[in-house]
């Protein structure tokens, strides 16, 4: 996901404070004091997740809603942590009081998942056996590990049935997953630009962004400290990443072929020689753009994460640990909704498709929905009044009794 | 468009004695969902409908009615043989681009095929065309032809013709006067104004 979402000043009340805003919200710590045992076999004493909820939950605790977030996402999807903030969390266009996932209706909850690096623990923590960061003595994550951690936040919430999950790219793996290991507790499931099976063009791109970080020798096999680590092998990994999310079309309205100007005092931009400062600089904007990309990405995430988070993608593949994709749906409770968008070329609408397809050939309660923009695979979080009537519909939808007679 | 949404009851009412309770229904070109939500409350079917609007799909989903946004054939294809215990076409066939091969592929992946049609053949439409030398208007078809989807203008008699050719059995039919509640005694192609079909393999 891109950190694009810039806040619109609201007309004269500060931003947070804006009309269907949740406001100033604090993130909690969830600390899970037993041993967790991974899908590899691996066991860790312990683990923190942290998490933000808006919204009350309810007398009979049942209208909560998982939202789960993207690779390089966090627990912050809605709301601001202080009027100072330059943007919101990464979904506010989606959630708050009278938007689509509503939150005077729902009780809404966003974790950091398991192996990241926004405060849940990941291979940035502390290893209680030897007082020094996990690096890659943290045990191997999968989108299973990420459900199950999850599944005991929510029972320490007290949460006995989930209204709906829901979650983008490997948010929608998370969300998907959720239904099939806990369908008890799960409603309704909403899975946007998503996959049953990270493709092989996916995996690609991820072993291109994971060699950045391998081939950057501060990545010492893992073993850097926290301030430090392969923070240009990080960089040009989210810079690869990031195209991937957006599109030729909203990356060419975006920036064209303009160039960047020179600042005040700069020499201008050298035309032709190879040799002069500036002629391997970021003459495009374009590129300009995805520098600062990638700086800004190495200041919020750790290099082992998104190691450890590209693999689990990677693996995430229903019809092999299940047998098939439909007997994996078999096992789904929820009435499912999968929502694709023409432009994703990461997951494209085919992917997405196949998924509604298998779990109706399975016998679920499936739809699928599929919205043409141009923004590539960071659609889903695209503002859009369409969109929003369809998750405001799959959610709310109340049978009405219409009256066929003559 | 009141009186459409009236006249329509009645064939969904049809189409709801033919159907059987808790059986799984496919509809193809659901539009907003109307005959599968119908369905739904007075049989329990469990139901899919197809349709290639988002919009239409969105008010699917809205009132628990799951669709699915995309080409009808493309999504016939992902299902295996008799995986559905009905298959309905309600109003779509006309509008169709191979219309045989859907018919044919409904078959494949429904055990039955129920085929709604407006009959082209109704002398209204005869007097409409012969008279007035324009294409049909009335309260169905509102439209002028560059503001219609194209459509194929299907007689019973063409119907007819083609479960013939295609060695389709039609296990019940049931004819229409133009208020499309009538049955039609005699001279169905001329005095029927809507026609339904039940067709099997």
């Amino acid at each position: 996901m891109t950190d694009d979402v810039e806040a619109k000043p609201a007309d004269s009340a500060p931003r947070h404070l804006a009309h269907g805003d949740v406001g100033i919200v604090q993130p909690r710590d969830y600390v899970h004091d037993r041993p967790f045992t991974f899908k590899n076999g691996q066991v860790i004493p312990g683990f923190t997740l942290r998490y933000e909820t808006y919204g009350a939950l309810n007398e009979t605790r049942d209208n909560a809603i998982l939202i789960c977030h993207a690779l390089s996402g966090d627990h912050h999807c809605a709301g601001w942590h202080s009027p100072e903030d330059r943007k919101p969390g990464w979904w506010n266009n989606l959630i708050g009081p009278g938007k689509a996932v509503d939150t005077r209706q729902f009780h809404v909850i966003c974790a950091n998942v398991l192996g990241g690096c926004q405060g849940s623990t990941g291979p940035l923590s502390t290893d209680p056996a030897t007082g020094r960061p996990y690096g890659v003595h943290f045990p191997a994550v999968t989108i299973r590990d990420m459900v199950n951690s999850q599944r005991h936040l929510l029972d320490h919430l007290g949460v006995v049935k989930l209204h709906g999950v829901i979650g983008g790219s490997m948010g929608g793996m998370i969300a998907l997953l959720f239904a099939i290991e806990h369908p008890e507790i799960v409603g309704r499931v909403l899975a946007m630009a998503t996959t049953a099976r990270e493709s092989t063009q996916a995996i690609a791109f991820n072993e291109v962004g994971r060699q950045a970080i391998m081939q950057d020798t501060a990545w010492n096999n893992g073993d850097y400290p926290r301030d430090g680590g392969p923070r240009v092998g990080l960089a040009i990994a989210r810079m690869m990443a990031h195209i991937t999310y957006l599109s030729d079309a909203s990356l060419d309205r975006k920036f064209g072929r303009r160039v960047v100007k020179p600042g005040p005092g700069d020499a201008p931009a050298p035309a032709a020689d190879p040799q002069a400062p500036g002629f391997f600089g970021a003459q495009f904007e374009v590129e300009s753009y995805l520098r600062h990309q990638g700086q800004s990405f190495i200041n919020r995430f750790d290099a082992n994460s998104y190691l450890y988070i590209t693999r689990a993608l990677d693996q995430f593949d229903l019809a092999h640990a299940y047998g098939s994709v439909e007997k994996a749906f078999a096992r789904v409770q929820a009435e499912s909704l999968v929502v694709g968008f023409t432009s994703d070329w990461l997951f494209p609408p085919g992917q997405n498709r196949a998924i509604a397809l298998a779990l109706l050939r399975a016998g679920r309660r499936a739809s699928y929905a599929e919205l043409s923009t141009d923004l590539g695979h960071d659609s889903f979080l695209l503002e859009s009044e369409e969109l929003y009537a369809l998750v405001r519909g799959f959610l709310e939808r109340d049978r009405v009794a219409f009256d066929f007679s003559i | 468009m009141e009186k459409i949404a009236v006249k329509r009851s009645f064939d969904m009412r049809i189409i709801g004695d033919w159907v059987e309770p808790e059986s799984r229904v496919l509809d193809l070109g659901c539009g907003r969902g109307d005959l599968l939500d119908y369905l739904v409350q007075a049989r329990a079917v469990s139901a899919v409908g197809v349709d290639i609007d988002f919009a239409n799909v969105t008010a699917c989903v809205s009132r628990g009615v799951p669709a699915y946004q995309g080409d009808i054939a493309a999504f016939m294809r992902a299902f295996p043989e008799r995986h559905f215990d009905r298959v309905v076409c309600s109003r779509t066939v006309q509008e169709l681009q191979d219309p045989a091969a859907v018919i044919l592929e409904a078959l494949r992946v429904g055990k039955a095929v129920t085929v709604g049609f407006v009959n082209h053949g109704f002398w209204k439409n005869r007097i409409a065309g012969l008279l007035g030398g324009r294409k049909v208007r009335n309260a169905v078809y509102p439209t002028s032809w560059y503001e219609s989807r194209p459509a194929n203008p299907v007689t019973i008699a063409d119907f007819e013709d083609f479960c013939r050719e295609k060695d389709i059995r039609v296990a019940r039919r049931v004819h229409l006067l133009g208020d499309w509640k009538t049955h039609c005694p005699v001279l169905p192609n001329l005095l029927a104004g809507y026609a339904l079909y039940d067709l099997t393999r």
